[in-house]
C-alpha cells in the first residue's frame, strides 16, 4: 500500500503536517462543527444532550454495521431497513398477539429479521442474483408483507409491554443505560469479528477479489450468506430496540435508516487507510451523523429547512472525507518526488 | 485420450427437445409469466383491454418510462456492478424537483409556460451535474453519491413548496394533460419521442457505441483509448435531462406537484429498467426495454387494481415480478457460462 520510497521521518517537518492535516481532515471538521453548535447552543454540551446523542445513534449504528460487514463483502444490502421492521414488528406481535414471554418475543424478532437476510442469501448465494436486485426485490416483497399484516400500514402498538422489555430502552444497570450497553456490546463483536479475527480478512477477501478469494481455499458461498443473514438479525436488535423505547411498531419506518447507515459506512472506509470498510470508522460516521441531526434539531431549524441542510451537509462532508482520502497517496508521492529531486 | 475425446465432442448429436425448451423457458420465463399474469387480470377485469383503460395505461407509464430511460443511460455506460458501476436513484428526485420548480413559476411566480420549463429543466441539470461532479472528481460511489443527493434534493423540494401541494391552471399543463393528436395522448407523444431521442443516443450513434464499451467492459474501453473519466459522468446529464423531462409529465399528471412524488417514482423506475431488461437477447439494460418495462408495470398495477386487489399487495406483486425476472437472468447467466 505504501507509495512513497522513504521513510516518513525523511520529510520536511511542514510536510509532515500537511500529511497529518489531510490524514486527520475530516476529524478536525467533525470538531470543528461541535465547536460550532457549542457556540450556537449553550445546552448542546451538556451532559443530557450528549447523552441524547448517544442513545439517539445505537439503531443508526446497528444499521450501519451491518452495512459495513455487507459493503465490506463487496455487496450492499438495501433490505436492511425492512429487516429491522421485521425485529420491531415480531417483538411486538409476538408478545400482543401470540402473548409469548418478553425473551421469547425477542428471538422471534431476531428470527424475523434473520429471515429477511436468509432470502437475500439465498437469492445471491444459490441462485446468483446480484445483491443489488436481490436485496431490492426483498425490500419491495418486505414492505407488502407489512402493509397487507398491519391492514394497509397502520402501526401496532402494545402498551402494557412488560417493565423488563421496556427497560431494554429505557432502563439503566450501574448509571450507565442499556441501550448503551446493547450497543457497545454489538460494536464490540463486530470489532473481535471484522478486525481481529481472520474470519473479518476472509469477508474483505470477498469483497477486493471473490475469485482470488475461492482459489485461496475460502468457501466464499458460506461466508456470502453468513453475511447477509447477519446483517439482517444485527439490523434486527435495532428494531427491537426501537419496539421496546416507544412500545409501538410502525411498518416500513427502516427505510429511513438506510441513507445514514450507507453515509457512515463510506465515511468511515474513507477514514482507512486502505479505504476499506472497518468497525470503528464506522462508528466515526455514525457519531458525526448523530452530532449533526442533534445540533440542527438544537439550533430550532424549520423542519423542511432542516431536511434540505441535514442533506446538503451530509454530502458535502462525504465528499470532502473521500476527496481527501484519495488524493492522500498523491500528496505522499508528490512530497517523496520533491524529496528525491533534492537529495540526488 | 484427448483426441477420442474431441471426437466424441463433435459427433454428440445436437440435443433438441427437452433442453431447448428449458433453455427457451429460462430465457423467457419471466416474460411467459408475466404474459400469463397479464391475461389473468384481462380476463378477471375485461375493461382493462378497452382503448380508454390502454390509452390511461400509456399515460401513466410515461413519465415512469422517460426516467427509466435516463436510469437506462446510467446503467448502460457505469456497467450492471452496483456498488461500484452506474446507478442514479436521484433521478426521481430530480423530476420531483423539475414538477416543483414548474409548478412554483407557473402558479406563484406567474411565468409562462416557456420559462417555467426552462428553469425546471435547469435544476434536473444542475442535479445531474452535482451527481457527476460527486463521482467523477470526488470519486464517491453512484450509489452513495446519488441516495445522498437525493435527499438533499427532496429536503430542498420541501423549502421550495413547504411541503405542501401547488396547484397549476397553466394552459399549456391543462393542455398537455388532455389533448391527443390522432388518438395518440400528448404525454405518451412526449414518451415515444424521448424515446426516439435516448434510442437513437444509445443505439445509433458514435457516442452510445463509446458508452456502452465502457459499461460492458471498462478494461476494452480503455485499451481501446475511450475516457471512462468522461464518458462516464456525461451519463448523469442524460439522467437529469429525462428527470427534467419526466417533471412536466408529473406536473400534467396532478394538475400541480404533490409531496411525495418521488418515492412512487423511484420504485417504478428501477422497477421498468431492470423488468425491462429481460425483453433484451442478452439480458442487458436496453432503453427499448425501459420503456416496455415501464408500460408493463403501469399495465399491471392497473390490472390489480381494476381486479380489485387490495392496494398493499400490488407492492408485493411488483416485488415478486422483479425476483422472477432477476432470478430467471442470473440463472441464464449461470447456463451460459457453463
Amino acid at each position: 500500500m505504501k507509495i512513497a520510497n522513504l521513510e516518513p521521518n525523511q520529510l520536511a517537518t511542514w510536510q509532515k503536517a500537511v500529511l497529518w492535516l489531510f490524514k486527520y481532515a475530516f476529524l478536525f471538521a467533525f470538531i470543528a462543527m461541535i465547536f460550532y453548535f457549542s457556540v450556537v447552543s449553550d445546552s448542546f454540551l451538556g451532559g443530557s444532550n450528549l447523552m441524547n446523542i448517544a442513545r439517539g445513534s445505537v439503531v443508526v449504528l446497528l444499521i450501519a454495521l451491518a452495512l459495513t460487514v455487507v459493503i465490506s463483502s463487496g455487496g450492499i444490502d438495501l433490505s436492511v431497513g425492512v429487516a429491522l421492521d421485521f425485529g420491531a414488528w415480531f417483538v411486538i406481535i409476538g408478545m400482543a398477539s401470540w402473548s409469548l414471554p418478553w425473551p421469547l418475543a425477542v428471538l422471534a424478532g431476531l428470527i424475523g429479521g434473520s429471515l429477511i437476510g436468509a432470502l437475500n442469501a439465498m437469492l445471491i448465494v444459490v441462485l446468483g442474483v446480484t445483491p443489488f436486485l436481490a436485496t431490492l426485490g426483498t425490500f419491495f416483497i418486505g414492505r407488502s408483507i407489512q402493509q397487507i399484516g398491519t391492514g394497509g400500514g397502520a402501526s401496532v402498538s402494545y402498551r402494557k409491554a412488560p417493565e423488563d422489555f421496556q427497560a431494554i430502552a429505557q432502563g439503566e444497570s450501574l448509571g450507565i443505560p442499556n441501550i448503551l450497553l446493547v450497543g457497545a456490546t454489538v460494536l464490540l463483536v463486530y470489532f473481535i469479528v471484522m478486525e481481529l479475527s481472520t474470519h473479518g480478512k476472509r469477508i474483505h477477501a470477498l469483497g477486493i477479489q471473490n475469485s482470488a478469494a475461492r482459489v485461496a481455499g475460502i468457501n466464499t458461498k458460506k461466508y456470502r450468506a453468513w453475511v447477509f443473514i447477519i446483517a439482517g438479525t444485527t439490523a434486527a436488535i435495532g428494531g427491537i430496540l426501537l419496539s421496546s423505547g416507544l412500545r409501538i411498531y410502525t411498518p416500513m419506518a427502516g427505510f429511513a435508516y438506510l441513507l445514514d447507515g450507507i453515509a457512515a459506512v463510506f465515511i468511515g472506509a474513507s477514514l482507512h487507510r486502505g479505504g476499506r470498510p472497518n468497525v470503528l470508522g464506522t462508528l466515526i460516521g455514525v457519531l458525526f451523523l448523530a452530532t449533526l441531526n442533534n445540533g440542527l434539531d438544537i439550533m430550532g431549524i424549520d423542519f423542511n429547512v432542516k431536511a434540505a441542510l441535514k442533506g446538503i451537509i451530509l454530502v458535502l462532508a462525504i465528499s470532502a472525507a473521500v476527496l481527501v482520502s484519495n488524493r492522500l497517496p498523491q500528496v505522499e508521492q508528490w512530497f517523496s518526488r520533491q524529496k528525491r529531486a533534492t537529495t540526488e | 485420450m484427448s483426441k477420442v475425446n474431441l471426437e466424441q465432442t463433435l459427433r454428440k448429436p445436437r440435443r433438441i427437445g427437452v433442453e431447448e425448451l428449458k433453455g427457451f423457458l429460462i430465457r423467457r420465463g419471466p416474460l411467459l409469466l408475466f404474459g400469463l399474469l397479464l391475461v389473468v387480470l384481462a380476463a378477471g377485469a375485461p375493461a382493462i383491454v378497452s382503448a380508454t383503460s390502454i390509452s390511461a395505461i400509456l399515460v401513466q407509464a410515461s413519465p415512469i418510462a422517460i426516467v427509466a430511460f435516463g436510469l437506462a443511460v446510467v446503467v448502460i455506460g457505469g456497467g450492471d456492478d452496483v456498488v461500484v458501476g452506474g446507478i442514479d436513484l436521484s433521478i426521481p428526485a430530480g423530476a420531483a424537483l423539475s414538477a416543483a420548480v414548474i409548478s412554483d413559476q407557473l402558479t406563484n411566480r406567474g411565468a409562462s409556460f416557456a420559462q417555467a420549463f426552462v428553469f425546471g429543466l435547469l435544476a434536473a441539470l444542475l442535479v445531474g451535474v452535482i451527481n457527476a461532479t460527486l463521482v467523477t472528481v470526488v470519486g464517491l460511489a453512484p450509489i452513495l453519491a446519488t441516495l445522498a443527493v437525493s435527499a438533499s434534493v427532496v429536503g430542498v423540494i420541501r423549502v421550495l413548496t413547504t411541503n405542501r401541494r401547488i396547484n397549476v391552471e397553466d394552459p399549456t399543463i391543462l393542455w398537455i394533460r388532455d389533448t391527443s393528436i390522432f388518438g395518440a395522448p400528448i404525454p405518451v407523444l412526449i414518451m415515444l419521442m424521448t424515446f426516439g431521442l435516448f434510442g437513437y443516443v444509445v443505439h445509433r450513434t458514435r457516442y452510445g457505441m463509446r458508452l456502452r464499451t465502457v459499461g460492458g467492459n471498462l478494461d476494452a474501453g480503455l485499451s481501446v483509448g475511450l475516457k471512462p473519466r468522461i464518458l462516464v459522468p456525461s451519463t448523469f446529464i442524460w439522467g437529469a435531462l429525462a428527470a427534467g423531462l419526466a417533471g412536466v409529465l408529473l406536473v400534467a399528471r396532478g394538475s400541480g406537484m404533490s409531496p411525495g412524488i418521488e418515492e412512487r417514482l423511484l420504485v417504478d423506475m428501477v422497477l421498468a429498467t431492470f423488468v425491462g431488461a429481460a425483453f433484451s437477447s442478452k439480458n442487458i439494460v436496453t432503453i427499448l426495454g425501459s420503456m416496455l418495462g415501464a408500460i408493463l408495470v403501469s399495465f399491471m398495477a392497473t390490472g390489480l387494481i381494476l381486479n380489485r386487489v387490495d392496494n398493499s399487495w400490488v407492492d408485493g406483486w411488483k416485488g415478486v415480478l422483479i425476483m422472477l425476472v432477476v432470478t430467471a437472468a442470473a440463472l441464464q447467466t449461470r447456463r451460459s457460462r457453463q
